[in-house]
């Protein structure tokens, strides 16, 4: 993944913003001229209650191919809980000319204006100061709107009439900035920058009238750019979708965006998200600042005045500065917002460093601080498209990126992995181009060397009228999303030659399908996923779910296959049979028929298939809580299938709970097995955020990657993740929690871990950094943890680390050392390990081999044990001498 | 591994028993040979406050001699006052007044609590105070059909004979939080600040985390626990959201607090929890805390209670959402008072803290942490030592707080009566029965 080394390519950068590679002119001229145009209008006064800003849920995308409003529908609604209703908003970039009944040629050569009439009656008057007399109109075109607004009940208010206006500007209108600005053409790179330049300031002027002054929110631009929309609405975001009937309306690259404002009262959308002050951008942000004054001064002593007083807003308007006043690449316009620091500051080239180093010297007051993560949609016209995803420092916001490459590329960003398959799977539904699980799901690590914490998507066109999908990282490396493997699916063949095992138990039959699947074409593949599915009827349902199971969670290679669009069969093959047990239950599974259905189990094995899909995500009618029912019931054993976001699964089961073993499929929610107490839960692909909090007991496996604050507060059982965590797992866990991680942690990892010593039953956390190729064989990482902070503040516990080549520094630690590794260790690893390979398959023998050779392991892993605190010295002394 | 510590002997008890019981806080008492010790109390906490506190404890009365009303801080609370009003506009000496406080405004189905007296005990842990501690406050929280929160260091089981008057905190360090305790409390207390120590969180010296107390926050014992400042999964509103959610799951009857501190924001963060869920939000000014939070963090960071009341009030009133909330203010409460005076700033109720400690035989020393030995408080208050603890026995202990509620109750009551208010709801907000007094210290 990380292949590309900071500063190998930054040509992709530039496709969008600065395609002729020239420095501006003259910045300080457009910063100057911008100050006299705020001193010349009335001040805007800040209500400080205004400026509070709240949590968020995001998704975006970009596309090769153009896609529908409609594919974000479920997937926003689905995310309603990270809003509350008090602000929605959708941004378009790569529209389709004929659905605005216009052409081509004036999206790509003109700005487009969209304008939000809060309040009746004053479209003239803003036309006839601020679009006629300014603009070449070249075409209006008013957004359709929903007859009824009250049949969307969520809404509270009616959302404003838009009109878009493609213009450019006036020959004369340009003249009179110049005139009134003291700036001269000199003072820019070309003609567009001057136009862009001219379409900013008429839209601050027609905003601080219509919409700050006297705090009358009339009218107000929703976003100005080339071949860009913005729209936005008091109320959820699929709400917007459906009030300005954008079901059909495509465009290559949209976010959708809930927002979850502090306050309750809400009369207008201008707080709403997307942002789209800047030029041709689009700006969404989940998080909070806590330096929102600094920002605004920042911006104010450069000439720029918010007006909306949300943090999002300062952002996109220092966006709009680094980018177009100053001219930054995008590497340095991420950095000014994302600052690189710590052990990822050291890492990088001493000239990165200098430029770094200057960048923060010079920006950090206008650096956005605190948990944020955004996702920008920029246009540039021209048939460049893009998406930016970019995370704070500290990764403090949920984040997953994502891609899928079949005959068609589409990529995300979004606040969870749940949203990013509804959108999917709307369009596998409709496009058999798409399938519903995406080619690789990953998290950034924000202010880093290896990625930057950011990704960006470009939609460019080609010369034959085709777009193409390029994914660059911050430092403008080339990221492939080219991963290997036939994806055009063929009908099922007749038969599939697969020599099923005589006898034999899953495992054998997992085993002999792997085998033969090296060979297979689609067709066979799909006949021997039928065949398992005969056997299931015929002769055991549950020896062909174990069988399921193992090809759905085990890394092995697919043959000619390409791995995501198989695992989307298998998985499908999997819920089949789990689904048939509804109207054909058997000793082993029974289905529930209907939510709510709970029959009273034949005996302790047998299990129950819940199709989570009617539940609730959380609540008083969620699927948490019908899982505590059926287990008050009798239930033990549980298949949670078809997951859609669903949180708090294994939650509230109250304690010994020992007899339980759930599994669970699809894209689960967050807090998955808080509180287990005795359970073991299997997670039959990648976590969200929160698993595993104040885990007491028990055994929770996870198929996959983990999300942020995997095991707070543990206290103790066995965790196995197959991949990666996201950031801060394992914080503050005391007592005896024992966790593997085959991948690596993002950062943050076991900080104030305050566990006892493992040596006397305290608990510790192996981290493998191991990772698959797409043969299924293992590799060690570059380097088993990236981060900078590895076991800070720690007072108990320990870190095994498998780091053969001693990768790893003390400059990473922050109140923990390195220590030999003893037998006494070894004694207490391995039965874990051998468990580990129980799980995922990855064998003990394999992570003790080392370029090719078996090591003993204090050769292969290493220690990290908490520095005693100076501190606490005299009164561990003292407490010593009375043990 | 630790030691086990002796008994001890029914002799040093006996001499113990009375030194505590019958000799120090005997200089309550006007017609004893010895006055107010010199080093006693401070401008907040003064002399008079703590000798009046005992005194109360002792007696169930509010003593004539000492000034039980306020200190000498030169600000908040101890500059404001009651006006008097003409004798005819107030009730008679004898005239019922309602002191109650029904906690859940929401109108949702979840639990529906009101409570006898317009307070309950703030949360503090098992480890930062001893079991015979936390059970005082709690039995004498179901004599008065109030309640008392565990603070973040776990459920001694013996708390659970008075679950239905015990609120289980959620703390950032998750330390001893089980589904078994969630289960069982009426009300989930989210702790997210001390109003003491914003931005510190907590620590247990590693001494003080024995085994008992060890076992009961799921730790090893002899390890240091720090509990940091912000909850690590909760960076934004809508995390908080999901975390009320998670207890909700857990727990579908318990009402929900959500405690905070007093930061300059403290009206969006306030409105921010009731949008989010909760019943309770519980506001902690700077001017609580005792001797184990850092000097330098107390009365330094956070907003005084005095000020943060209002200002949350008014906004909740702006946004149309004050009636279906409770607003609970702690902080340096000390005296009836001054719950009086937080009520007439427009808090609902109050949460008394180091009050009770005082009214148990607390001296304000300072000395939380025991000094180098670490054992805690030579009152036996804040201490797990095994020798230390036997000082508070439960008995005595909640019969004191009994004795501190009844004389609290009937001081508020007067206040009430001399307002001509017949019921303390009727106070709430009403800033124009108050008075700053000027001039003075």
């Amino acid at each position: 993944m990380h292949a590309n080394k900071p500063g190998t390519q930054t040509q992709y950068h530039e496709v969008i913003g600065r395609p002729r590679g020239d420095v501006p002119k003259n910045p300080e001229a457009v910063v100057k001229a911008r100050k006299m145009l705020t001193d010349s209008l009335p001040k805007i006064e800040m209500n400080e209650a205004d400026a509070a800003e709240g949590g968020c849920g995001v998704v975006g995308l970009a596309s090769e191919i153009p896609i529908a409003g409609r594919h974000l529908f479920r997937s926003l609604e689905q995310m309603r809980n990270r809003g509350n209703g008090k602000g929605g908003g959708v941004a378009m970039v790569g529209l389709d000319p004929a659905q605005f009944a216009t052409t081509q040629d004036v999206l790509e050569n003109s700005y487009l204006v969209a304008i939000a009439w809060v309040n009746d009656g004053f479209r003239d008057e803003v036309e006839s100061k601020y679009i006629h007399p300014v603009f070449d109109v070249l075409h209006t075109f008013d957004m359709p709107v929903l007859e009824d607004w009250t049949s969307l009940p969520a809404l509270e208010v009616c959302p404003p009439a838009v009109t878009c206006y493609w213009v450019q500007p006036t020959e004369s209108g340009i003249a009179a900035m110049f005139e009134e600005s003291g700036m001269n053409p000199g003072d820019f790179t070309d003609e567009e920058a001057i136009h862009s330049e001219y379409v900013y300031r008429n839209t601050h002027k027609l905003n601080v009238e219509f919409y700050a002054q006297d705090g009358r929110a009339d009218a107000f631009v929703l976003s100005h750019g080339r071949d860009m929309l913005i729209l936005k609405i008091v109320g959820y975001a699929e709400d917007v979708i459906k009030y300005y009937c954008l079901d059909d309306f495509t465009s290559h690259v949209w976010i959708g965006h809930h927002r979850y404002p502090t306050r309750g009262r809400v009369t207008h959308p201008g707080g709403a998200h997307p942002f789209g002050q800047g030029i041709d951008v689009a700006l969404v942000h989940n998080g909070d600042f806590s330096n929102y004054v600094s920002v605004k001064d920042y911006l104010g002593q450069r000439g720029m005045e918010p007006l909306f007083f949300t943090d999002t807003e300062v952002a996109a308007l220092g966006f709009d500065l680094h980018h177009r006043v100053y001219g930054y690449p995008m590497e340095y316009l991420i950095e000014s917002l994302a600052p690189t620091s710590e052990l990822d500051f050291v890492m990088l080239p001493e000239e990165k460093q200098k430029i770094y180093e200057a960048i923060q010297k010079t920006h950090i007051h206008g650096s956005p601080d605190g948990p944020w993560f955004f996702i920008i949609a920029q246009g540039a016209g021209k048939g460049h498209h893009r998406l930016i995803g970019i995370t704070d420092t500290s990764m403090l916001r949920p984040q997953v990126f994502a891609y899928q490459r079949g005959e068609v590329a589409i990529a995300f960003c979004a606040s969870e992995k749940q949203v990013i398959d509804a959108v999917m799977e709307s369009l596998a539904a409709e496009d058999s181009r798409f399938w519903r699980r995406c080619d690789r799901y990953w998290n950034a690590r924000g202010g880093s060397y290896t990625d930057g914490g950011a990704f960006l998507f470009d939609v460019n066109k080609q010369e034959d009228g085709s777009f193409e999908l390029v994914m660059t990282d911050k430092f403008g490396g080339l990221v492939d999303t080219h991963p290997s493997g036939d994806f055009s699916i063929m009908d099922a063949a007749m038969t599939c030659d697969v020599n099923w095992p005589e006898e034999g138990d899953a495992v054998g039959r997992f085993e002999a399908c792997v085998e033969a699947l090296q060979t297979m074409d689609w067709a066979a593949a799909k006949t021997m996923l039928s065949e398992i599915h005969t056997y299931s009827q015929q002769v055991s349902r549950s020896e062909a779910v174990h069988c399921l199971q193992l090809l759905l969670d085990r890394c092995y290679a697919t043959g000619n296959l390409r791995r995501s669009r198989w695992l989307d069969h298998v998985e499908d093959a999997l819920v089949e049979i789990l689904m048939s047990s509804g109207s054909a239950p058997c000793s082993q599974f029974v289905g529930q028929k209907v939510p709510g259905h709970r029959p009273e189990p034949e005996s302790v094995e047998q299990a129950i298939v819940v199709d989570a899909r009617p539940y609730p995500i959380e609540g008083q009618d969620s699927l948490a809580r019908e899982l505590i029912g059926l287990h008050q019931c009798g239930w033990r054993n549980f298949h949670v299938i078809l997951c859609q976001g669903h949180r708090f699964i294994g939650n509230g089961f109250g304690m010994d709970t020992d007899d339980v073993r759930i599994d669970v499929y699809g894209s689960v929610g967050d807090y998955l097995g808080s509180g287990n107490d005795g359970m073991t839960i299997h997670m039959h692909g990648n976590g969200q955020d929160q698993i595993g909090q104040i885990h007491k007991r028990g055994t929770t496996v996870v198929h996959g990657d983990v999300g942020q604050c995997y095991g707070y507060g543990a206290k103790g059982g066995k965790l196995f993740i197959r991949g990666n965590a996201a950031g801060r797992p394992m914080i503050n866990s005391v007592g005896t929690p024992k966790l593997v991680v085959n991948g690596t942690a993002l950062d943050y990892l076991a900080e104030s871990f305050m566990a006892g010593d493992p040596l006397e039953g305290g608990g510790f956390v192996i981290i493998n950094g191991i990772e698959y190729d797409e043969k299924g064989e293992i590799h060690a990482m570059e380097t088993p943890y990236p981060g900078g902070n590895l076991f800070s503040l720690s007072s108990g516990g320990a870190i095994y680390v498998r780091d053969p080549h001693s990768r790893l520094s003390a400059s990473q630690l922050n109140g923990g050392d390195f220590t030999d590794l003893t037998p006494a260790d070894w004694a207490i690893l391995e039965p874990l390990l051998v468990e580990n390979e129980a799980h995922f398959g990855i064998a003990l023998a394999a992570l003790l081999t080392v370029d090719g050779e078996v090591k003993a392991p204090e050769e292969v892993y290493r220690k990290i044990i908490p520095l005693k605190n100076k501190a606490l010295s005299v009164e561990d002394a003292w407490a010593a001498k009375h043990d | 591994m630790a030691k086990e510590w002796p008994k001890p002997s029914p002799k040093l008890l006996e001499k113990t028993h009375h030194l505590m019981h019958d000799g120090f806080h005997q200089r309550a008492f006007p017609d004893t040979a010895y006055d107010l010790p010199e080093a006693l109390g401070d401008a907040r906490w003064t002399d008079e406050l703590i000798a009046s506190a005992w005194y109360m404890a002792e007696t169930g009365e509010c003593p004539d001699h000492l000034n039980y009303k306020t200190g000498r801080s030169g600000g908040g609370f101890d500059k404001l006052e009651f006006k008097e009003l003409p004798a005819d506009q107030q009730l008679p000496a004898d005239a019922e007044v309602d002191i109650t406080l029904e906690l859940n405004r929401r109108g949702d189905d979840r639990h529906k609590r009101t409570i006898d007296v317009p307070w309950y005990g703030g949360g503090m842990s098992y480890g930062s105070v001893s079991v015979n501690v936390m059970m005082s406050r709690a039995l004498n929280a179901k004599k008065w059909n109030t309640l008392m929160s565990t603070g973040e260091g776990g459920y001694p089981p013996q708390l659970y004979e008075c679950a239905d008057h015990v609120i289980t905190q959620v703390a950032t360090g998750y330390f001893g939080v089980e589904e078994k305790s969630i289960q069982a409390a009426p009300i989930v207390e989210f702790k997210y600040a001390q109003g003491a120590k914003p931005g510190l969180g907590g620590h247990l010296l590693a001494t003080k985390a024995g085994e008992e107390v060890a076992k009961m926050r799921g730790s090893v014992p002899f390890v240091s626990l720090f509990s940091p400042f912000p909850f690590h999964s909760t960076y934004s509103v809508e995390d908080h959201m999901k975390h009320l959610d998670w207890i909700k799951t857990v727990n579908p009857t318990a009402m929900m607090s959500v405690k905070v501190s007093t930061p300059h924001d403290v009206d969006m963060v306030a409105v921010g929890s009731y949008y989010a869920g909760a019943h309770i939000v519980h506001l902690d000014g700077g001017f609580g805390g005792t001797g184990a939070a850092p000097e330098i963090a107390k009365k330094n960071i956070a907003m005084p209670i005095e000020l943060a009341i209002p200002k949350v009030h008014k906004f909740m009133q702006t946004e149309g959402i004050r009636d279906n909330v409770t607003i609970i203010a702690s902080g340096g409460v000390r005296t009836a008072d001054d719950i009086a005076k937080a009520i007439a700033l427009g808090a609902d109720g109050c949460v008394l803290g180091t009050s009770d400690l005082v009214a148990m035989g607390c001296t304000r020393c300072s000395n939380c942490e025991g000094g180098p030995s670490g054992r805690g408080c030579p009152w036996g208050l804040t201490t797990t030592d095994a020798e230390l603890q036997e000082w508070v026995q439960q008995a005595w202990g909640a019969d004191r707080l009994d004795k501190y509620y009844t004389a609290l109750a009937n001081r508020l009551k007067q206040i009430l009566r001399e307002l001509g208010l017949s019921s303390v709801g009727e106070l709430r907000g009403r800033t124009d029965l108050l008075r700053y007094i000027a001039g003075g210290e």
